[in-house]
C-alpha cells in the first residue's frame, strides 16, 4: 500500500452565517508537490487555508495529517506537526525586529530550562548565537540579512512578504501555505519568487500549497492544482487538465450565454 | 527624601512591574491590588497570628518576613495559576472587568472573613527592621532583582513570545507558540510579584486592612504603566516611583495636587502614547552609552598595553 497523502481533506465544509464559504470540498496532497489553489475572489481559497491551519472550525469535514485526523486541531499544534503559512494580508510582529520575527518562529528550538535562561549560562547562550546565526541564514536565503535590525514595520511591502516567508519557514515545516505570496509584485519579481520557491522546496524537502491569481504563473509552478468557485471544487489536476476543464474556463470567463 | 516616600515609591514600582507583565503579551489584567491584597494579608495573618513568624515583641526577624514574602507570593501565584486559563479567554476591556471584579470579590472577602479584622483590619504587624531606612533598603534590593529578571526575560525566548502575541496572537499561535500557556505564565508572575510585594507592604504600613486592595489601585497601578510605557520593563518602574511620588511631593499646593495629579495622568498618554520610556528612546541613549563605553574601553586597553609594556624587557 501507498503512504497516505501527507495532507488530506475530506468533505470539508464552512458556514459563516447564511453564506456557504466552502462546499464539501476534498482533496489530497502529496509529498514534496507543489500544489496550486486558485479561482475568482471569494471563492473560499483563503477560508479553505484556515481551516486546515486550524483558524476556522470547519462546520463539517475533516482534515487528515499523513492520514490521521487532526485530533483538537489548534494552530500551534499544526505548527509542531509540522505545517506552515503566510498570510494573504501579511501578520508580522511588527514592533519586534526583523530577526526577531524569524526568532520568534524558531521557538520551538528555543526552548531552554527558565533558570538557565534568566541566568545566561554559557550552554543557554551558545544556543542563543546558533539560533540566531540560524535566522540570519534564513533571512539571507529571503534576502534580508542586511536589514535584520531594523522594525518589521519599516520594511517595504514585498520585504514584509519575504519576511513572512523566512518566519514560517523557521518553524521547519513539512508543509508550507503560501496565501498569494506574489500580490503587489511585477512579472519580474513574480518570476523571482516561483524559482525561491522551487529551491526552497527542494533544499528544505518541503510540500507548498499556493494561492495565487495569476494563472500562467501558477500552471508553470504547480505540480497539481485544485480550482474553487463559490466554495466548491470545481476541478484538480495537471496544469493540463484544469486548463481544459470547461467548467474552469466558464468559472473565469463567465457562461456562454 | 523622606525614607517612607521612598518605600512607597519603590512599593509602587513593584507593582507597576506587576501590571506591565500580563500587558507585555498585550493583557489589560487590572488584578494587581487583588494579589498584592492577598500577599498583604498572609503577611499580616502570619506574623500577627502564628508565634513562630511574630518573633520577639514589636520586632519580627528578617528569615520570617522572607518566608512570608514567598508564601505569599506562593498563594497569589496558585490563585492566578487557577483562575488564569479561564479568565484570560477573555479579551481586551472583557479581562479588564474580570478581572476588577476578581479584586472586588478579593475585597468583599478580605472585609467579611471572621479572621482578617473586617473594616478595621489587622493592626501591630511586626517590623522586620529597625528603621524605615532598612525597608528602602531592602525594597530597593527587591526592586533590583525584580528589574534584572524582568530585563533578562524580555531576551528570552519567553520575553519574545510574550512581545509576539502582543503584537498578533493569531500569528504567534501560527508558528507553534501555545499562546494560552504563554499568557497564563505571565498572569502568574504578575500575580506572585504582587503577592510578595504584598506582604513587605504589610509590614512597612504596620497594618492591614480590605481598602489597599480595591478598584481605585487598579487604576492607579495601571496608570504606573500607561504614564511609563509598556514596552520595556523600565517604564513602569519610571511609572510606579514618579506617580507615587508625585501626590506627595505636590503637598504644598494644597488641594490643587489632585488637580494636577489628575492632569499628569491624563497628559502623559496624550503626549507619549506609548509611555515615558520606549524602546526607542532606550536604543537611542544607549547609543550615547555605548559609545562612552568604548571610550571607556579603549582607554582601558591601552592602559594595560602601557602596563604590560612597562613589564616587558
Ligand atoms: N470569518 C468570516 N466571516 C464571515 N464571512 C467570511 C469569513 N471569512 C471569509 N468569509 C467570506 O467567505 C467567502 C470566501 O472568502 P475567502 O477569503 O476564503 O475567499 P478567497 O478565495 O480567499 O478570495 P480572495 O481571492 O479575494 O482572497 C467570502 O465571501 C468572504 O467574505
Ligand atoms: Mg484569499
Amino acid at each position: 500500500m501507498s503512504a497516505p497523502p501527507l495532507l488530506a481533506v475530506e468533505g470539508l465544509s464552512c458556514r459563516f452565517g447564511g453564506l456557504l464559504a466552502l462546499n464539501n470540498v476534498s482533496l489530497a496532497v502529496q509529498e514534496g508537490e507543489i500544489f496550486g489553489l486558485i479561482g475568482p475572489n471569494g471563492a473560499g481559497k483563503t477560508t479553505l487555508f484556515n481551516a486546515i491551519s486550524a483558524l476556522t472550525t470547519p462546520s463539517s469535514g475533516q482534515v487528515l495529517w499523513r492520514g490521521q485526523p487532526i485530533r483538537h486541531p489548534r494552530p500551534d499544534r499544526l505548527s509542531r506537526l509540522g505545517l506552515a503559512r503566510t498570510f494573504q494580508n501579511l501578520r508580522l510582529f511588527d514592533s519586534l525586529s526583523v530577526r526577531d520575527n524569524v526568532l520568534v518562529g524558531l521557538h520551538r528550538f528555543a526552548a531552554s530550562p527558565l533558570a538557565a535562561g534568566l541566568l545566561g549560562t554559557a550552554g543557554v547562550r551558545r544556543r542563543q548565537r546558533q539560533l540566531e546565526q540560524r535566522a540570519l541564514e534564513l533571512l539571507a536565503l529571503v534576502g534580508l540579512e542586511d536589514g535584520a535590525d531594523l522594525a518589521a514595520a519599516s520594511l517595504p511591502y514585498g520585504e514584509r512578504r519575504r519576511l513572512e516567508l523566512a518566519r514560517a519557514l523557521a518553524t521547519e515545516p513539512r508543509l508550507l501555505l503560501l496565501d498569494e505570496p506574489a500580490a503587489g509584485m511585477n512579472p519580474a519579481e513574480k518570476n523571482d519568487l516561483c524559482e525561491l520557491i522551487r529551491a526552497i522546496r527542494d533544499r528544505f524537502d518541503l510540500t507548498v500549497m499556493i494561492i495565487e491569481h495569476h494563472v500562467p504563473l501558477m500552471m508553470r509552478l504547480c505540480d497539481r492544482l485544485a480550482v474553487l468557485n463559490f466554495g466548491e471544487r470545481i476541478a484538480l489536476g495537471t496544469p493540463e487538465v484544469v486548463r481544459h476543464d470547461p467548467k474552469v474556463i466558464e468559472a473565469y470567463l463567465g457562461s456562454p450565454r | 527624601m523622606d525614607a517612607g516616600l521612598l518605600v512607597q515609591m519603590l512599593i509602587g514600582a513593584l507593582l507597576g512591574l506587576s501590571v506591565y507583565l500580563p500587558l507585555y503579551c498585550g493583557q489589560l489584567s487590572l488584578a494587581t491590588p487583588g494579589f498584592f491584597a492577598i500577599g498583604g494579608t498572609v503577611a499580616a495573618l502570619l506574623s500577627t497570628r502564628v508565634p513562630a513568624f511574630a518573633g520577639t515583641g514589636a520586632t519580627s526577624p528578617l528569615p520570617a518576613l522572607l518566608l512570608e514574602m514567598a508564601l505569599a507570593g506562593l498563594l497569589a501565584g496558585l490563585l492566578a495559576l487557577a483562575i488564569g486559563g479561564t479568565v484570560l479567554r477573555l479579551r481586551g476591556i472583557y479581562l479588564a472587568i474580570a478581572t476588577i471584579a476578581l479584586v472586588e470579590i478579593l475585597r468583599v472577602f478580605n472585609l467579611n472573613l471572621p479572621f482578617t479584622g473586617g473594616a478595621l483590619g489587622i493592626f501591630g504587624i511586626p517590623q522586620p527592621f529597625d528603621s524605615t531606612t532598612g525597608y528602602a533598603g531592602f525594597s530597593l534590593a527587591l526592586l533590583a532583582v525584580v528589574c534584572w529578571l524582568c530585563a533578562r526575560l524580555e531576551q528570552l525566548r519567553l520575553g519574545r513570545a510574550m512581545a509576539a502575541i502582543r503584537d498578533d496572537e493569531l500569528a504567534a499561535a501560527s508558528v507553534g507558540i501555545d499562546t494560552a500557556r504563554v499568557k497564563l505564565t505571565a498572569f502568574v508572575l504578575s500575580a506572585l510579584l504582587a503577592g510578595l510585594t504584598g506582604a513587605l507592604a504589610a509590614h512597612f504600613l504596620n497594618s492591614w486592612n480590605a481598602k489597599l486592595g480595591s478598584f481605585d489601585a487598579s487604576i492607579t497601578t495601571l496608570a504606573f504603566v500607561v504614564f511609563g510605557g509598556s514596552r520595556t520593563w523600565l517604564g513602569p518602574v519610571i511609572g510606579g516611583l514618579a506617580l507615587t511620588a508625585l501626590p506627595e511631593l505636590l503637598r504644598p499646593v494644597g488641594d490643587l495636587r489632585l488637580i494636577v495629579f489628575g492632569l499628569v495622568i491624563l497628559l502623559g498618554p496624550v503626549l507619549f502614547p506609548q509611555g515615558l520610556i520606549t524602546p526607542q528612546l532606550l536604543q537611542r541613549l544607549g547609543h550615547g552609552c555605548s559609545v562612552v563605553g568604548q571610550g571607556f574601553s579603549g582607554a582601558g586597553r591601552r592602559l594595560r598595553g602601557r602596563l604590560s609594556g612597562v613589564r616587558r624587557p
